[in-house]
């Protein structure tokens, strides 16, 4: 049995006909791990004694005819920036290698009462801090639709792992893209929801004003029933948004005739790939014969966007990274004094990107140059925030590709980081501004690479969004 | 603006962060780059625009009631970590 032709309804409805059991199905998707991942690299670590028992506990439930939960028995993988109790949580870095967190994260947690099982845990980059996956503390994650290409990141495990079916949801984080372009570049779907949508709580912080979890599957009908049982108000983040959460599910297939979707100007310029410009204007056609209309619209300070994100992400990550000093998480360096401690513990356990944003911020948040860097990149902020608040009152949905690329080859960008942060231009503003934003295959180019649609929606619109997107899935 | 050396070396003090000798210069010049770019923030004018250190999204965000509630792993975590061993931090002169 092989997952990868599998949605968490038919799975469920498996279990229910007794056509299948969860034992089986976590049994063997174990072997698909043991056969698949020594290519992809997808999992930092697996959990099969704990999946396997809750999989014996859910079958006897079956058996003995209780209701079942709406994921139940729906194997999920978890990217390792998120706390699991009793579980090694690294986001990639060896500074919290050996780091077992006391608590769970919310979002995990409720996934969990909805019935599903963790497989295991997700590779990333450092503290989810790139576009690859090549900066993980451990090793780099392949691209299941061609090993010699990067899944995207910083959820790349989380992606590929979907991609390869080791996994039928996974859930990753998005700070600049990095559910997105992972979902992009391994042709699946992913959705970044509004901040505050979804808690933080047990998200280990990079930054914190533009971090949210997301989820990833092969359609978004699986993604609208996670990022269900996922969103809501949590009293542990507080940031999460008390307002309620609508049944995104149900509201799959509301009628999109007469939707107003918006196409910026500044997403179609130099450094679109021709075949990715190509599918994303064929998507356009699609909407066109739903009954949408197309208006072409201007975000005028797209092109101060990295920038801007680059300053207020780095400076956040330089201050939320000074918790890991040696004294009490994984890794310590010891020495004679305190202050050796810190710096050598702070030299050994992180990466190069790691250390390169942590200088930048610094540098963004030190006296004589806030005002210039990172005051202004606030204000930049604003700019970018009005830009949106200006085009959702003409149309309804933002369209554009996800990323500029298809997926690029390993160590393609490594030697030259600015390279590395100009491919996130698509997928930065929306963090910024706080707003959701969903990618969504849209077809494959000359070489079977996966392309990705991108859309955008209002604060808190996820319903609408999900909706535009699954019309688009099934025309 | 440039990055030099003696900045990187200055900065990963206040970082804490200890920078080998042969990281230097690859650091600074890798910084450089990333700064020129984004002194293109200087081609606006922001000086009447509200800084946006977080999105408000018009929602009454967690305020939580002083009250004491349980919380997952509050009790285990006190209960293996009694303390945190550090370097000697007091020294003599």
């Amino acid at each position: 049995m092989n997952l990868q032709n599998i949605t968490a309804d038919k799975l469920v409805g498996l279990y229910k006909n007794r056509d299948l059991t969860a034992t089986e199905v976590i049994t063997s998707l174990y072997e698909d791990i043991e056969r698949t991942d020594k290519d992809v690299h997808a999992f930092l670590s697996i959990c099969r004694e704990r999946a396997l028992e809750e999989a014996r506990r859910l079958d006897a439930r079956i058996a003995s005819g209780e209701p079942l939960e709406p994921l139940a028995g729906v194997p999920v993988a978890i990217k390792d920036n998120m706390t699991i109790r009793d579980m090694t949580t690294t986001c990639g870095s060896r500074i919290l290698e050996n780091y077992v967190p006391p608590y769970t994260a919310t979002a995990v947690e409720r996934l969990r009462s909805a019935g599903a099982i963790v497989v295991g845990k997700t590779n990333c980059d450092e503290f989810a801090m790139g576009s690859s996956t090549e900066n993980s503390g451990f090793f780099v994650t392949r691209n299941p639709h061609n090993l010699d290409r990067v899944p995207g990141g910083s959820s790349g495990g989380s992606a590929a792992s979907v991609a390869s079916g080791t996994s039928v949801i996974a859930l990753g984080s998005d700070t600049g893209g990095s559910v997105r372009t992972p979902a992009s570049f391994c042709g699946v779907v992913g959705i970044k929801p509004t901040y505050g949508r979804v808690s933080r709580y047990g998200l280990v912080a990079f930054a914190s004003s533009l971090d949210q979890i997301g989820p990833i599957a092969k359609s978004v009908r699986e993604c609208a029933q996670a990022l269900e049982v996922i969103s809501g108000f949590d009293h542990f983040d507080s940031t999460s948004a008390d307002i309620s959460v609508p049944e995104f599910v149900k509201d799959l297939d509301r009628p999109i005739k007469g939707i107003r979707i918006g196409v910026p100007k500044e997403y179609f310029v130099a450094g679109l790939d021709a075949e990715v410009r190509a599918k994303t204007e064929a998507g356009m056609r699609i909407y066109e014969d739903l009954g949408c209309t197309l208006h072409e619209i201007s975000l005028p300070h797209t092109e101060y966007a990295i920038a801007t994100y680059y300053l207020i992400a780095t400076a956040e990550a330089s201050s939320n990274l000074a918790r890991y000093d040696g004294v009490r998480y994984g890794l310590r360096v010891d020495n004679s004094s305190l202050q050796d401690m810190y710096r050598r513990t702070r030299h050994s356990g992180f990466g190069q990107e790691v250390k390169r944003r942590i200088l930048l911020g610094t540098y963004a948040l030190s006296a004589g140059y806030y005002d210039a860097y990172y005051l202004k990149a606030l204000k930049v902020r604003t700019l970018i925030l009005r830009d949106f608040q200006k085009a959702f009152e003409q149309v309804d949905i933002i369209l554009t590709p996800t990323s500029p690329t298809v997926a690029f080859k390993i160590g393609e960008k490594t030697g030259d980081p600015l390279s590395m942060y100009l491919s996130d231009i698509f997928t930065i503003t929306q963090p910024l501004a706080g707003i959701p934003a969903i990618s969504v295959p849209c077809g494959k180019n000359s070489e079977n690479l996966p392309i990705g649609l991108q859309l955008m929606g209002n604060h808190f619109e996820e319903a609408l969004l999900l909706s535009v997107a699954h019309h688009f899935e099934k025309a | 603006m440039k990055i030099s050396e003696a900045d990187v070396e200055y900065v990963a003090k206040l970082a804490v962060l200890e920078v080998a000798d042969d990281e230097k210069k690859e650091l600074a010049e890798q910084l450089s780059r990333i700064v020129e770019y984004v002194d293109k923030l200087n081609e606006l004018d922001v000086s009447r625009i509200e800084p946006t250190p977080q999105v408000v999204t018009s929602v009454k965000h967690a305020v939580r009631d002083d009250r004491v509630a349980p919380r997952t792993g509050s009790s285990e975590a006190a209960g293996t970590v009694k303390l945190f061993k550090v370097p000697k931090v007091i020294t003599e002169r």
